[in-house]
Parts: structure tokens; C-alpha cells; sequence
């Protein structure tokens, strides 16, 4: 497999993590426009856990969804109070807040003589981790593949379980949930923190590909994909924001004919399904159907 | 399968970060089609020219991580010690995040950051 395509698929399975962050409090009846802010504190974290203070990728990555955790938490507790496009608003704003921070972070160490962490606008430079542990890209996509096979694993699992149909019924109907006694408010928050995890996971893995972060990686653009990604997809399963990361990465990205013009039609896309398949590709009816047909 | 999880015990074993990094200076010209540039790279270490590298030299929009790639291609040595020769087809002009990946004697991945414009590009980052 030659460099490009280990790339394009690497990016397909980075952007896979936020996306399913979106989709998971999609399913509960909430829709984020800020998970690219627990990306990005993911991102900074894991990057200034092994960067600056030698840690283990496997450890940064943990402490990060820790914090990406505890991050979301803070952001959903006064604002899980809202509904719709008020809770759309305040993700926004939160992570327009959290961009800003990441502007005014400066978090300098000198490594072998070198001033090295996060240095505001101008970025951080030198996540080296998997460079300096030599492994090779085709290896950091399995790395990649495998945690996102564990994630999605674990959705499907959850997805067919009693706390599946929960957060479904809560996503549906949260009176009727709060009727038959589901606490609606504490299992919301159990969701959002797992999905600033799931996102932070993401972000600590995109630093370390990268070796390189800045604030402007984590502004409005990448909170709108990963929102399309799961309405794309579908809101029927977890494959369903694979499948819409699949269509705009694999497909639009990795073909010529549409670089340069790819977010137009991803746009166009995103309208186009918005209006014919509200809850996008793999809706629960089609899911249904599959299940029916080949299971 | 097996291999990623060697990769996997292999991250859990803590390393000295940054030792001896290599800088990389760029200087780029248009052909004169649209959003095509020659590029000349220029690696050093320790203040001396780095020669014998493998360079892929690929790019990415920093507003849009992970979408718009631009498909990396391999540079060769040029005429000078330590200096790399690259054509660049990017999308669009704007600032482009530009992705050295280094391998052979030097694993390594520098990112630079340059303005391209309709006649060369301009170093965005000090």
C-alpha cells in the first residue's frame, strides 16, 4: 500500500473517533456542534504528556480521554438543560471558547536544549513519540484499525443492550423516558462524558500521526464534518458515521476529479440526504431491514 | 495483527523525546501551471547539511486537518549538500501546511508552514 492511501485511510479511521463522538450524543437526542473542542483536548494533552514529561503514548492517550471526559462534563452540565438548536448554540460556543484557549496556551519546556509544548497561535511542534518508538505508518494504521474496531465493538454491544435501547428511548421521547423512570439528566451525562472521551481518544491518536498541532485544526469546519458524518452515514447504527467519513474521505478526497470542489458536493450531499433521508444512509428502518435480511 | 500488537506493547516503554532534530528550510517557485510549484528543500542537523534522506514531501490544509491531502510525493537530491528537489500540485492557493516525512538514516516528520500565491510561497511560522 503506498504512502497516500495508508494516509487517506489514517484520516478515515482519526476522523471515524470524533464522528462517532457526534453520533453517540445524536443517538441521545443531542446535537454537538463542539466536539471538536474534547479533539483538540485530546490532541494537547496526549501531545504534552509524552512531548514534554516522556510518557507512554498508551498512558497520555488514557489521561487524555480522562480530560477530554471531564471536559465535555463541564460543558454538558449547564447545558444539557437546553433543547435543539439552543444545545447546538452552546456546544458552539464552548468550543469556540475551548479554540480560544488553545491560542492563549503556552506551555514551553526545554527538551535536550530545545523549547519545546505549545506556543499559542504558533502551534506545537515536535509530538515525536511515534517516530522516536519507530513505527512505521502502516503500523499506526493498524494501531489506528484496532482501537476503532475495540469502539465500535463496544457501540455495537451497548447498541443491543438495555442502556442501547435507553439512550434511544431518552433520544426519542426524554419525557416518556423520564415517565417509566429513566433519569434522563444522569444517563445524558454518562453519554457526553463517554463522548468527550471517544473524542479526545481521537485527537490524542491525530496529534501523534501528525506530530503537529495548532488551535485552527480544531475550529467550526471539523465540529460540522463530524455532525455530517453521523447524518450522512446514518443514525441507525454505528457503521452508519464510518460510512459517512467512508464517502467523504475515501471517496471524495482520495478521488482528483473532486479536490478542490469536495466540499461543495459534501455540502450539496449533506442538503441533498437532509432532505430525502433525515437520519441519513443506515437510518433505523434500513438497519432493520439488513438485520432482517441477513441476519 | 501481530505486528500492531508489538506496536502497541512497544508504545508502552518511555523514550528520550528530541534528541537531535533535524530543521528543513523550503523555498518554492510557480511553473507557471495552475497551483504547481518547484520546491527546494533544504535539510540540516546540528547546523550541518543532512544528506542521504529519504524525503516524501505531502501537505495538508491547516483549517481542514485530515481532508484536502495532497498525494506526497518523493523528492530528490539536488545540487547542493542537504538539498532536496520537489514538485508540488496543490489544490488552491492559501497556507498550506507542508508534511516532510523523513526515513533512511533519519525518522522523522517536519511540519512547515508557507503562503503560496501565484508566483512562489512565503514561510507563515517563524
Amino acid at each position: 500500500m503506498d504512502a497516500y492511501a495508508i494516509g487517506v485511510l489514517t484520516n478515515i479511521g482519526l476522523f471515524s473517533f470524533v464522528a462517532l463522538s457526534a453520533y453517540l450524543l445524536l443517538i441521545a437526542g443531542e446535537m454537538s456542534f463542539g466536539q471538536q473542542a474534547f479533539f483538540g483536548v485530546g490532541a494537547y494533552a496526549g501531545g504534552i504528556l509524552t512531548a514534554l514529561y516522556g510518557w507512554p503514548l498508551p498512558l497520555a492517550a488514557l489521561a487524555a480521554m480522562a480530560l477530554g471526559a471531564l471536559a465535555q462534563l463541564l460543558v454538558a452540565l449547564p447545558t444539557l438543560r437546553l433543547r435543539g438548536l439552543y444545545f447546538a448554540m452552546a456546544t458552539l460556543a464552548a468550543a469556540e471558547m475551548a479554540r480560544i484557549l488553545f491560542e492563549l496556551l503556552r506551555w514551553r519546556r526545554s527538551i535536550d536544549g530545545e523549547l519545546a509544548g505549545p506556543d499559542g497561535t504558533q502551534g506545537f511542534r515536535g509530538i515525536r513519540w511515534v517516530f522516536e518508538h519507530g513505527i512505521e505508518p502502516m503500523h499506526y494504521l493498524g494501531i489506528v484499525g484496532v482501537l476503532l474496531a475495540l469502539v465500535v465493538g463496544l457501540f455495537l454491544f451497548v447498541e443491543r443492550s438495555k442502556l442501547g435501547a435507553t439512550l434511544r428511548g431518552i433520544g426519542q421521547d426524554p419525557e416518556l423516558a423520564a415517565a417509566v423512570g429513566i433519569d434522563v439528566q444522569c444517563v445524558k451525562l454518562g453519554v457526553a462524558a463517554a463522548a468527550g472521551a471517544l473524542a479526545a481518544l481521537g485527537g490524542v491518536l491525530y496529534a501523534h500521526h501528525n506530530t503537529y498541532i495548532e488551535p485552527r485544526n480544531f475550529d467550526i469546519m471539523l465540529g460540522v464534518h463530524s455532525l455530517a458524518y453521523a447524518l450522512i452515514g446514518g443514525l441507525g447504527t454505528a457503521f452508519g458515521p464510518l460510512l459517512g467519513v467512508l464517502l467523504d474521505i475515501g471517496v471524495l478526497e482520495s478521488t482528483r476529479f473532486f479536490q478542490g470542489y469536495r466540499m461543495i458536493v459534501f455540502g450539496g450531499l449533506v442538503a441533498v440526504l437532509l432532505v430525502f433521508r433525515p437520519r441519513g444512509l443506515l437510518d433505523e428502518r434500513t438497519v432493520r431491514w439488513l438485520r432482517q435480511r441477513f441476519a | 495483527m501481530a505486528k500492531t500488537a508489538l506496536c502497541l506493547i512497544f508504545l508502552a516503554i518511555p523514550l528520550p523525546a528530541h534528541a537531535q532534530t533535524p530543521k528543513a528550510q523550503m523555498q518554492c517557485r510557480a511553473t507557471g501551471e495552475d497551483f504547481v510549484y518547484d520546491c527546494v528543500v533544504a535539510l540540516t542537523r546540528r547546523g550541518k547539511p543532512l544528506d542521504g534522506v529519504e524525503v516524501t514531501v505531502g501537505a495538508d490544509m491547516p483549517s481542514m486537518p485530515m481532508a484536502h491531502q495532497v498525494r506526497p510525493q518523493k523528492a530528490r537530491p539536488g545540487t547542493k549538500p542537504g538539498e532536496y528537489r520537489v514538485r508540488l500540485d496543490l489544490e488552491m492557493l492559501g497556507e498550506w501546511a507542508v508534511k516532510l516525512r523523513l526515513a533512511g538514516p533519519v525518522r522523522d516528520q517536519l511540519i512547515l508552514h508557507y503562503e503560496f500565491d501565484s508566483k512562489g510561497a512565503a514561510p507563515t511560522r517563524k
